[in-house]
């Protein structure tokens, strides 16, 4: 029950559009299943793998590709990543549109597994290996911000190859660059985000937009409030309330935040601190406000329009998922061909127009425009430059100090 | 073959003992062992983990941070033990003498829940007692109940959704040692003079309904003394009223080994339950499982979990081996056998 659920997307997509009842909704929808043609030509499949990915450069690509390709495409790749965090043929859930045109175009077969449950539970999967210097198996892992942090600070972690991530270079978001657990920024790609903030029922407390509603009892919402168990949002919008720095988070910071939150949750106020379930709490109107996450809440707000996510004045936190590469993997030029594939704006629109997640890849937004306007233009998923502002990265952590986070918020949910 | 066996008599026994003592050492004595070692490592996943003996710390520390979290795994998993007791003894007695052709299929619902998975069963269980339910709704129609009054995210949902995980193991170990007991025994108590009990039943009952209305009361922190007193009352009454004198002397002796059996295997997976606590509960009745599985995984705190989780094993042992003094284990074996 922690952090895992954050990262699980629902099965979404659809239900939003049909939820959206409208014609023009469907309309959106159709011409976003239809119009969506492969703006990437793709290779022929005659030509063998073995002539390289040179053949089919993609539009965007053909820009900066001028560096020879380092790889091979290999025969197959292998991609470890959480379920419902792809774009999913209409006909056939087993089928992923944009994996079928990365095949076409490299011939490459793409092993996509959906395994990642939760990031702590996967890295003890691969742990053993990666201790051992063995392949783990995986070319890809997805795994959330601090845990890719932790993997690069193993030295788990392979490096980008500069001649295989043209798209990557050219199309991740300014709000991805300059993370200090990856110096180099070559070492991981942002495959979706999420925002964390106050989700709310309004008919029931009234339009909410400060951090304060959390730490302050109200006979409106006292007693009906779920905090995230996720330490780092939990923390993280705790330091913003406390005007600390969310990307500087020093042990007394550390220390500021727990003594508030056990404040809130002494005068009663909080019921609980909840992985997704606030979410199912927030819809059976067990709780009337909760941290939230954007991705939970796009779903929320389609089953109980009356609802509302807000990122407060005092900021929100921003978190990411990211492609890995683990150290050893058996195709990892291909994994990076894999890894690039997805910054091109097309492909990541068909993903995006999928899963309701942030989407890291500058352009993607232009493209939907044209074939899902539904999805570009929810704040949720493409938030305005005005809200992004307002978002704060949680700052890496040393192992000592992220134990130390870890305890001291255990003592906070009751579990230390 | 046959004249193999029969000039070497040990091979079948020890031929039958070794895929069960095989298993066991494999997937229970290693890990233990290998657990037993951990709980004396110190370090980190990064630094690497060390073994020194003067890292008994770990145990001490243990015990001195979490023995809140000790004391309510005992507490709820001890209440749940007796509630599923109070639940399933009357359920198995009827079943076993009043059930007729029916016995077969109330057994089969009383499996049944079995059919869906427990983490499913429990889910289900914040959709039943959630703040908006038709239960709570029910609830809130009487006068006196605080508007805030809740049942999710307290403790009393945590030990309903223990009680209510484990009623099974109570109920077919208490249904088997019930229904093998010989009825005419029972004539036979009822032709000696044996009747109602009403004073020791009044006692009994007073003192177990008061018992339970007083944890409530305790853990809502209603006056406990009013809801003790309106518990006992109607302990008694049932006591008065239900409980006959050979039932006292010749049923319930006799069906001991159920209760015992029952008991132990409610009440030992429940003190190591985290599921209930996490999903039902809040962060003030958070079990020693929750601290470990957050030791575990959030924390890679290897060496604290792994004592935590010994001295919880070497608890409930010693639990174990008190009880089985008190009340015999031969009983437990045969019972267990027979199920």
């Amino acid at each position: 029950m922690t952090r895992d659920d954050q990262t699980t997307p629902m099965l979404i997509s659809r239900r939003r559009v049909l939820a959206g009842g409208a014609l023009a909704g469907v309309a959106a929808f159709l011409a976003a299943c239809g119009g969506t043609k492969p703006l990437v030509t793709p290779a022929p499949t005659a030509v063998p793998p073995t002539s390289g990915p040179t053949s089919g450069p993609s539009a965007s690509a053909a820009a900066t590709a001028t560096a020879a390709p380092a790889a091979t495409p290999s025969a197959e790749v292998n991609w470890a990543n959480w379920t419902y965090y792809i774009d999913v043929d209409d006909a056939d859930p087993n089928k992923h549109p944009t994996l079928d045109k990365f095949t076409a175009k490299y011939g490459t077969k793409v092993n996509y597994s959906e395994v990642v449950n939760d990031n702590e539970e996967f890295f003890g999967t691969v742990q053993p290996a990666l201790q051992g210097g063995a392949d783990t198996g995986w070319d890809v892992i997805t795994m959330t911000d601090w845990m890719a942090a932790k993997l690069i600070r193993l030295g788990w972690v392979e490096q980008l190859t500069l001649a295989n991530r043209p798209n990557f270079t050219a199309n991740l978001g300014d709000t991805y660059k300059g993370v200090n657990w990856d110096p180099t920024g070559d070492h991981h790609a942002p495959w979706q985000s999420g925002m964390t903030g106050l989700g709310f029922d309004p008919a029931k407390t009234g339009e909410l937009d400060s951090l304060e509603a959390f730490f302050t009892a109200d006979p409106r919402w006292t007693g009906k409030v779920d905090l995230l168990s996720e330490m780092r949002d939990a923390i993280g919008l705790t330091m913003l309330k406390l005007g600390l720095d969310p990307a500087n988070p020093t042990r007394d910071a550390c220390d500021k935040a727990v003594a508030e939150l056990k404040k809130a949750r002494d005068a009663k106020i909080v019921r609980a601190f909840k992985g997704n379930a606030y979410a199912e709490d927030l819809k059976a109107g067990n709780v009337v406000l909760a941290m939230a996450w954007s991705g939970d809440m796009v779903q929320v707000l389609t089953d109980k329009p009356g609802m509302k996510f807000v990122v407060a004045k005092e900021g929100g936190m921003l978190w990411t998922d990211n492609n890995l590469i683990p150290k050893g993997a058996a195709h990892k030029g291909t994994a990076e061909l894999l890894i690039d594939f997805y910054y091109q704006p097309e492909i990541a629109a068909e993903v995006e127009a999928y899963v309701n997640y942030i989407c890291p890849v500058k352009g993607a937004a232009d493209v939907l425009m044209a074939t899902n306007p539904d999805v570009a233009n929810n704040p949720l998923i493409f938030p305005p430059a005005d809200i992004l502002a307002k978002l704060h990265i949680f700052g890496g952590l040393s192992e000592a100090d992220e134990t130390y986070f870890n305890q001291q918020f255990a003592t906070v949910t009751g579990k230390g | 073959m046959g004249t193999l066996l029969k000039r070497h008599r040990w091979i079948a026994p020890v031929a039958l003992l070794a895929p069960g003592v095989l298993w066991l050492l494999v997937f229970y004595l290693y890990p233990a062992l290998q657990m037993f070692q951990s709980s004396f490592w110190s370090g980190t996943l990064e630094t690497g983990f060390t073994f020194s003996w003067d890292n008994y710390t770990n145990y001490t520390k243990a015990l001195t941070s979490y023995a809140p979290m000790y004391a309510r795994s005992i507490m709820y998993a001890g209440a749940a033990t007796v509630l599923t007791f109070l639940i399933a003894y009357p359920l198995a007695y009827t079943i076993a003498f009043r059930g007729g052709r029916f016995k077969n299929l109330l057994l089969f619902l009383v499996v049944a829940p079995f059919f869906t998975s427990f983490l499913l069963r429990t889910i289900s269980w914040t959709i039943l007692l959630s703040d908006d339910s038709p239960i709570l709704r029910v609830i809130h129609m009487f006068p006196g109940v605080p508007p805030e009054f809740r049942l999710l995210a307290t403790p009393i949902a945590v030990i309903s959704g223990i009680t209510y995980a484990f009623l099974p193991f109570m109920t077919l170990p208490v249904y088997v040692a019930v229904e093998k007991i010989d009825f005419r025994l029972v004539e036979a108590a009822r032709d000696l003079y044996a009747g109602p009990w009403r004073p020791g039943g009044a006692i009994v009952g007073f003192i177990v309904g008061g018992g339970l209305a007083t944890v409530l009361g305790v853990a809502f922190e209603w006056d406990f003394l009013i809801t003790g007193l309106v518990g006992g009352v109607t302990g008694a009454a049932i006591g008065w009223f239900f409980i006959s004198e050979s039932f006292v002397r010749v049923t319930f002796p006799l069906s001991v080994p159920g209760v015992f059996a029952g008991s132990l295997l409610t009440f030992i997976p429940a003190i190591g339950d985290y599921v209930n606590a996490e999903l039902l509960g809040n962060p003030d009745t958070t079990m020693i499982g929750n601290v470990i599985q957050n030791k575990f995984l959030t924390q890679n705190d290897y060496p604290a979990a792994s004592a935590l989780s010994f001295m919880l094993m070497a608890g409930v042992l010693v639990v174990v081996a008190v009880y089985a003094r008190i009340l015999g284990t031969e009983e437990l074996s045969a019972s267990a056998g027979r199920m």
